[in-house]
This record gives structure tokens, sequence and C-alpha cells, in this order.
């Protein structure tokens, strides 16, 4: 067994592990595992217990994870390693739900909203004078899209009508090209989509430090979309240097075949980086920029829309998406028909790019 | 111009809105003439239905304190740097306050403390007279 094939196993469930691991440190300190808490019970000992606990928990999930995904490596069908994220992904998730439900006891025993002014609070200047959609950032996948097709151009009428993948199945030379436009007009449009959307949506706002976790959203949302926009022209990259060898460009043995992950892995460490520097909602951006305007009550309980803690669903909410309510990133709100539409669209798109890929054979 | 409400509290939501813009023009952060947020925008903001926004909006109109049009939105359209009221609007108010008065009599509260909360709120609101003389 080559040093490569157990790395490739062992790497995407440890970077599943770390990343399950990472999520309550970049998460606002109100917001402990999906339950709203008032900001002086931020360090209650049920939370503290209970994020020690999950942190033991999901590392060990982790690397025992890791584990039987070395183990298995070359002994098990060659889907036995693709889908051992799923497991993995499951125990953390009931990691999550055990620390939810102990916090959950504890507040409403202890009734902890009780009595104390819950707000909502909104900026009027983020309509006023609303953050701009980064679209110079979009220029990179546009570049690369432009690359793929002028080399696909080029290379596509020399090509036999049949050839050969690096998985070894023999396609029809229209199959990868069609994978590989597909592939990234795919992901161009869902990133660049979402931050659309998101820069027409809600600003995550805590009515403790309204003015300033404002500034501080803005930060994080020109971070993220620039991050997000970047891991888009990143990927669309791996599938131009997937495709290349099945176009003949190139070939690659050895170590060298996996050179198209690597823009991929690029993407995925950047948008780790940007989100571990900047929290939820910009929540870990410049700890001084506080009491711009003075508070505003704090923020409203709003366990009830959150099914599972991580499913939002409003019907009285108008918007399409909102803040996520663990980790960094955001959630569509399921009370809204429109978001059921954005969810059913991006899925099957996803289901039709899987099966332009088993057609393409990878 | 930052605005809060308490969804959950006894003040109804579209009142609440109307109350807080009436606060922000009063304190001159939205003078005459400055936007506010297009109805859809600010219910997504508050996490609230249109028409709870639309409600808040149309009560501040029919005060003749907004304008609302099609293309330039919603517009501040009076300050306090905009001249006295209506003769009939003040009428409406003194009955108003009158009640507020009342209220606050009947609760037992003294006279001097409630002196007092009100040169509180003057002194929070930029009147043009407190401005000249500041």
């Amino acid at each position: 067994m080559s040093t490569g094939a157990l790395l490739a196993a062992a790497l995407p469930v440890l970077a599943v592990g770390a990343l399950m691991c990472s999520l309550p440190a970049v998460t606002r300190p109100i917001l402990q595992f999906g339950v709203r808490v008032p900001p002086e019970r931020a360090e209650a000992p049920v939370i503290r217990r209970e994020r020690r606990a999950y942190y033991w928990r999901t590392a060990a999930i982790g690397a025992g994870f890791a584990l039987v995904a070395v183990t298995v490596q070359g002994h098990c069908p060659s889907w036995v390693p693709r889908v051992i994220l799923v497991p993995e992904l499951a125990a953390g998730l009931g990691c999550f739900w055990v620390a939810r439900r102990k916090i959950a006891a504890v507040k409403n025993a202890d009734s902890w909203f009780a009595g104390l002014r819950q707000t909502v609070v909104a900026d009027t200047t983020w309509r006023t004078d609303p953050p701009r959609f980064p679209v110079r950032w979009l220029m990179p996948a546009l570049a690369v899209m432009a690359a793929t097709a002028a080399v696909g151009a080029l290379r596509y009428p020399g090509l036999p009508a049949h050839i050969v993948t690096g998985s070894g199945h023999r396609v029809p030379k229209s199959a990868v090209l069609a994978l590989v436009v597909a592939g990234q007009l795919y992901f161009t449009a869902v990133y660049s989509g979402l931050m659309l959307i998101v820069h027409h949506s809600r600003p995550d706002i805590e009515a403790a430090d309204p003015a300033a976790s404002t500034l501080r959203y803005r930060r994080f949302l020109a971070a993220f979309s620039r991050a997000l926009l970047t891991m888009a022209a990143l990927i669309d990259a791996s599938l131009l240097l997937i495709a290349l060898p099945d176009w003949q460009v190139y070939r690659l043995s050895g170590i060298g075949r996996a050179l198209p992950v690597l823009p991929f892995a690029a993407g995925v460490l950047l948008l780790g980086a940007v989100a571990a520097r900047t929290g939820q909602g910009g929540s870990r951006l410049n700890g001084n920029v506080h009491g711009l305007a003075p508070p505003a009550g704090i923020d409203r309980d709003d366990d009830r829309f959150w099914k599972a803690g991580l499913l939002y669903v409003n019907r009285d909410d108008p918007a399409l998406v909102v803040g996520a309510r663990f980790g960094v990133g955001w959630a569509p709100n399921f009370g809204n028909r429109a978001a059921w539409l954005l969810v059913a669209g991006t899925v099957a798109a996803w289901a039709g790019l899987a099966l332009l890929g088993a057609a393409a054979g990878m | 111009m930052l605005l809060s409400i308490e969804p959950d509290g006894p003040v109804p939501i579209y009142q609440q809105i109307r109350d807080r813009i009436v606060e922000a023009i009063a304190r001159g952060r939205q003078p005459a003439g400055s936007a506010l947020p297009p109805i859809r925008q600010l219910a997504v903001d508050l996490g609230v239905n249109f028409h709870t926004v639309n409600k808040g909006y149309d009560l501040l109109r029919q005060e003749g304190l907004l304008r609302l049009g099609r293309k330039s939105g919603a517009v501040v359209r009076r300050d306090a740097g905009s001249g006295p009221p209506d003769p009939g609007w003040t009428q409406d108010w003194t009955g108003r306050l009158r009640t507020l008065l009342a209220e606050a009599a009947a609760q037992g509260m003294s006279a001097t403390d409630i002196v007092a909360e009100c040169e509180a709120a003057i002194a929070d609101f930029a009147f043009p007279a407190v401005a000249a003389e500041a």
C-alpha cells in the first residue's frame, strides 16, 4: 500500500473531523450548539462542560474514522472510502445534539431569558449604504472557465471519439467536456449566486452591541465573499486539471496524479483560514471595536424557529437566508417557499452533475 | 440609524417601528429628505411580515412625517427644522399629552418626577430652540 493512497484515504476524514471539532470555536458565544443564550450566561458551567466534551468526542471520532479509512483502504470496494464521511458526519451531528439537549435543558429549567428585554435590531444604513458585491473577485473564475473553453476548443477536434479517462474508463469525448464545463458553471454560479443573495439579506446584528457588530459583519461579508469566489476559481482550476490529461495535453503518474486536487485543497484551506479569522458573522474580528452605540437589549430567544438546532423555519420571516446557527455561513429559511425552490434547484443541479460524472466515468 | 423592536413585547410591532422612526427624526438622525429602507427590505432586516412594516410606514405618512413614492421610496418629509406643525396636529397632540400626564398622575407620579422625565426627553431630542441655545 503506497503512502499516497493512505494519505488520500485519511486526509479527507481528518479534515472533516477537524472541521467538526473547530465549529464551536468560530460560533458566536451567545449561540451555543444551536441554543441562544444571554451574553452573561455564555460561560455557564453546563456550556463549558459540554464544549469540552464535544471537543473530545469529535476529536476521537475524527481519529477513529481516519484509522478505519486507512485500514479498509485497498481491502474493500472502491466506494467504501468515499462514503465513510457520511457516518463520520452523522456521529459529529450526534455530538452536537447531545450538547444542545443538555444546554437547552438547563436554560429552560433556570429560565435564562426570564425578565430580560429581548429585541431585534436593524441597521438602516445596511440598505441606504449597502455592501457591494465584489464583482472583480469573480474574474479569476471566469478566466479559468475561458481558459478551459479555449483549451477544449483546441484539443477537442483532434481527439478520438472515445477517450480513456484517468480512472481507466472508456467514455465519449463529449462526456468529459460536458462534465468540466457544467461543473465549472455550477460551482461559479452557486458560489456567486449565494453571495449575491447574502448581500441582499439581513446582517447578523447583536442587540447587545449593534453598531459594532454591523461593522464587523460588513468586514466579514467582504472577506468571506472574496474567499468564496476565489474558492470557485480554484475548483474550476481543479476541474480543468482533471480534464487536461483526458484531453491528452499532458500525462501524470505516481504522486503527480494528485495535482488536480491541489487547487481545491488550497481553496478549502483559504476558506477555513478566513472562517477562523473572522468567526461567525465577523464575531472574532476587531475585538477592540465595541460600544459604538448603546446596547438595545439582548437578542431575542429564537430557538423555537431552529428545528434540531440547525434548520431555520419561520413563516413570518420573509428572509430567504439567515446566518447559520452553528459554524460560519448561512442557512435557508425553510418557512419561505422561495428557499425551498433555491435548495431544490441547487440539489437538482448537483444530482445532474453527479449523473454527468458517472457518464464520464469519474 | 439603528432600529430596535421587541417582537414579543406588549406594543404592536408596527407601532414600535413607527415610534422608533419618530424618535430618530426627533434626535436628528433621520433629517428631512433622508431615505428609509424600502418596506420589503426593512421587513427582511427585522424578520417581520411586509404588511407590518407597511402599516408602520403608513402611520408615519398619515402623520405627515414620511413621503412614500414608487420611485423615491420612503423619504422623511419633516424634521425639527421644518417649521411649526399644523394647528390641528398641535391640538390633537395636546390632547394625547394630557392623557399621558393624567396616566402618570393617576399612577401616583409626582409633578417633579414628571417634569424631570420631560426635561430628560427634551434634552435628548434636537429641538430647534435647544440647538440655537447650545
